[in-house]
């Protein structure tokens, strides 16, 4: 099945819509200015969907719809979020019942304006169930992904709003089915020149999990550190939205450039905490000192060159090609603005981009990594053309066998 | 029970109001407003006032020229960005003539174009060509250089503060 | 003690390598770059070059195939984090004599020189 990036681009222009809806709606309500901070869409593994949710307390109500589209619609806010919210709504909450049904409430207005555009564009009605009240940790919060045919993968599409004055967001999460989804899609794509087949896209995304773990394994090896690979997805959202896709806080890591097929750019990226905890791991000696040294950002450096190998060298031996890259720049600067020359170079020849996003975690020491791809979409359509399928397992190539021959 | 108008009273009215300004975004105020956007790499964030209406207004532009893009988001641009908030602040009251300009942004950092002439350069030099078009003087730049940046810009002083990553904000 | 060339542009990796070799090996010179390798083995006919891949300027696939070609006898191993089975073909065309890739312990370093330069 194809879709093409123009309908990716309508789906996502939907979802955002929809998310600018129910912020309004949430604004008349309880006059809190908020912003929709991001949509996009992603392809993930059914086991991550929800996994930036962290292990956060969430609140939130849920609803069913079928029709045109089937699946889940999901709004949860976190829960100092809800405590202001209640309170601007009624007032302080005194019953639990009573914040509940404030939540319920909010809910049920904001997801109306979130669906209902759906069904407008599609011409079609989309019938919703009454909200239900939800609550819990992460993900757990969130419902199972829904199950479809042979695929592990699903699409979500999802939104941080953002109050304008508070750290405090929420998230709109929407789970189709993904057969439906997928079939207008494709009903709705013009296929053209710049058609993607769907079923590479989830191959790539599963190439991509085995570069994060090879990552991962990576980090391990060089620090002592037992780290594992968390999250991979392929997410789909407008260039202007893809330096939102990194917080604004400090970073240090790597950037490269890659060339062949596919091109663009790669970053690996430590918080300031994180940055410091792994480089002193690879050193031999307790560096003691509070500030990033010059010898912490070498350390860094080289490990972010063996991560980004890590990440790359499974693309080039599944698409049997070399993908070069150019040696790694160090960063040490607020992530938005790491990214943002890269989007504006990728944003040169096109209005949308996919972007590819892993973390790793360790549970030893805090620390977490990010690595992010901004591949020109061009080469990233040419690469999937050209991707067998078969060979999606054959990431790693063994130097003795083919020094040997 | 408040009333659903949307102007209900808010504590944020108590400090002056802060509005955001995203990527390729534009806002303009009257009412003395803090406008920020962050997070600015090779993209320029433009400030625009005239303190004789007062008006005031902030865009975030990503790319130096909208020629050869079929792209409907005129704020993308440093051409038709700087162009759409002088339009949006006479529509405000404000006037041209009595309009000055401070901008920041436009860093070279992470470009790996080979010609040494990377968006954040180019970007800058086509700010202040519309800017020079529409005879708007440049009285406060923080501009180039190799780290980001983001800005805040009181209207009602048309102070625009800049803060760099490990860096003391500046005050332009 | 057989005399090395060693060239990375990571400091942290030239450090490492030169913790690993200096012990049983004689360090003739530490470069950032594939011009730089390729003027210093001149200058010093080393023994042996432990050459990195992705370096500024020029790569170490370039500048093992100028050496190489000058001094067919040299004896060059590939250091590298690059895992690409093309790549590797790459260097064996360009006649390097071992490939090892980063992350590295020490056993597998000493072990692939030993099948290079035998002790």
């Amino acid at each position: 099945m194809k879709v093409d990036i123009q309908s990716l681009e309508t789906f996502n222009q939907l979802a955002r819509e929809g998310a600018e809806q129910a912020t309004t709606s949430m604004t008349q309500m309880t006059g809190i200015e908020a912003d929709v901070e991001v949509t996009k869409l992603s392809l993930v593994d059914r086991q991550d969907v929800g996994e930036e949710l962290g292990d956060r307390e969430f609140v939130g109500v849920q609803f069913d719809y079928e029709g045109e589209l089937a699946g889940e619609t999901v709004l949860v806010f976190s829960r100092d979020c809800r405590t202001s919210l209640i309170e601007a709504l009624v007032g302080g909450a005194d019953s639990k019942a009573m914040a509940r049904s404030g939540v319920k409430e909010i809910g049920n207005i904001m997801m109306s304006g979130f669906i209902d555009g759906w069904a407008d564009y599609l011409g079609a009605s989309i019938d919703h169930s009454p909200p239900s009240y939800i609550e819990g940790n992460g993900a757990a919060v969130l419902p199972d992904a829904p199950a479809g045919g042979d695929t592990n993968h699903v699409f979500v599409f999802k939104s941080r709003i953002e109050w304008v004055d508070e750290s405090i967001e929420f998230y709109i999460y929407m789970l189709p089915e993904y057969e439906p989804l997928t079939t207008v899609m494709a009903d709705h794509a013009d296929t053209g020149d710049d058609a993607i087949p769907v079923d590479k896209l989830e191959v790539f995304n599963e190439m991509t999990r085995s570069g994060t773990e090879k990552a991962a394994e990576n980090v391990t090896m060089m620090t002592g550190i037992e780290t594992v690979a968390e999250v991979s997805q392929i997410s789909f959202a407008p260039i202007t939205d893809v330096p939102k896709q990194i917080s604004n806080e400090t970073y240090v890591g790597t950037v490269i450039e890659f060339t062949g097929v596919p091109s663009g750019y790669l970053m690996v990226l430590f918080d300031e905490v994180s940055a410091k905890n792994v480089a002193e791991a690879m050193m031999p000696v307790d560096m003691g000192d509070d500030e990033l040294t010059d010898q912490h950002k070498s350390a860094i450096e080289e490990l972010g060159n063996i991560m980004t190998s890590g990440f790359v060298d499974g693309w080039a031996n599944v698409l049997q090609t070399s993908v070069d890259h150019t040696p790694p720049r160090l960063v040490h600067d607020m992530g938005q603005a790491i990214i943002d020359p890269l989007a504006a170079q990728v944003g040169r020849h096109q209005e949308h981009a996919f972007i590819i996003d892993s973390t790793m975690r360790t549970d030893d020491i805090e620390f977490e990594a990010e690595i992010h791809a901004l591949p020109n979409e061009q080469e990233l359509r040419q690469a999937l053309d050209d991707l067998l399928v078969e060979r999606a397992g054959k990431t790693d190539a063994d130097p003795e066998q083919i020094f040997q021959e | 029970m408040k009333v659903y108008d949307g102007q209900g009273e808010t504590e944020s009215e108590i400090k002056s109001e802060q509005i955001k300004v995203g990527i390729a975004e534009y806002d303009v105020t009257k009412n003395g407003a803090v406008l920020t956007t962050s997070g600015l790499g090779s993209c320029i964030g433009v400030a625009l006032y005239d303190d004789t209406a007062p008006v005031s207004g902030l865009v975030h532009v990503m790319l130096p020229s909208a020629d050869d893009m079929e792209d409907g988001n005129s704020a993308k641009f440093a051409d038709t960005g700087v162009e759409t908030l002088i339009e949006e602040l006479e529509a405000t009251g404000g006037d041209r003539e009595n309009m000055v300009a401070k901008i920041a942004g436009g860093s070279d950092m992470l470009d790996f174009s080979e010609s040494g002439s990377g968006i954040g350069q180019r970007n800058v030099e086509q700010v202040k060509e519309t800017l020079e078009a529409y005879d708007i003087p440049i009285v406060g730049e923080d501009v180039g250089g190799n780290h980001g940046r983001s800005i805040k810009l009181k209207s009602s002083t048309g102070d625009l503060v800049v803060k760099s990553a490990n860096k003391e904000s500046t005050v332009l | 003690m057989p005399e090395v060339l060693i060239a990375d542009d990571s400091e942290f990796m030239r450090n490492l390598l030169r913790e690993i070799l200096e012990e049983d090996h004689q360090i003739v010179g530490e470069v950032e770059n594939g011009v730089e390798a390729v003027e210093t083995y001149k200058e010093e006919r080393p023994d042996l070059v432990m050459m990195d891949i992705v370096m500024p300027i020029r790569d170490g696939i370039e500048a093992t195939d100028e050496i190489k070609s000058q001094d067919p006898d040299a004896n060059v191993i590939m250091c590298t984090s690059v895992g690409q089975e093309e790549k590797m073909k790459e260097a064996v065309k360009a006649g390097a004599d071992g490939y090892i890739t980063k992350p590295f312990q020490k056993p597998s370093v000493m072990e692939a020189i030993e099948d290079v330069v035998p002790s």
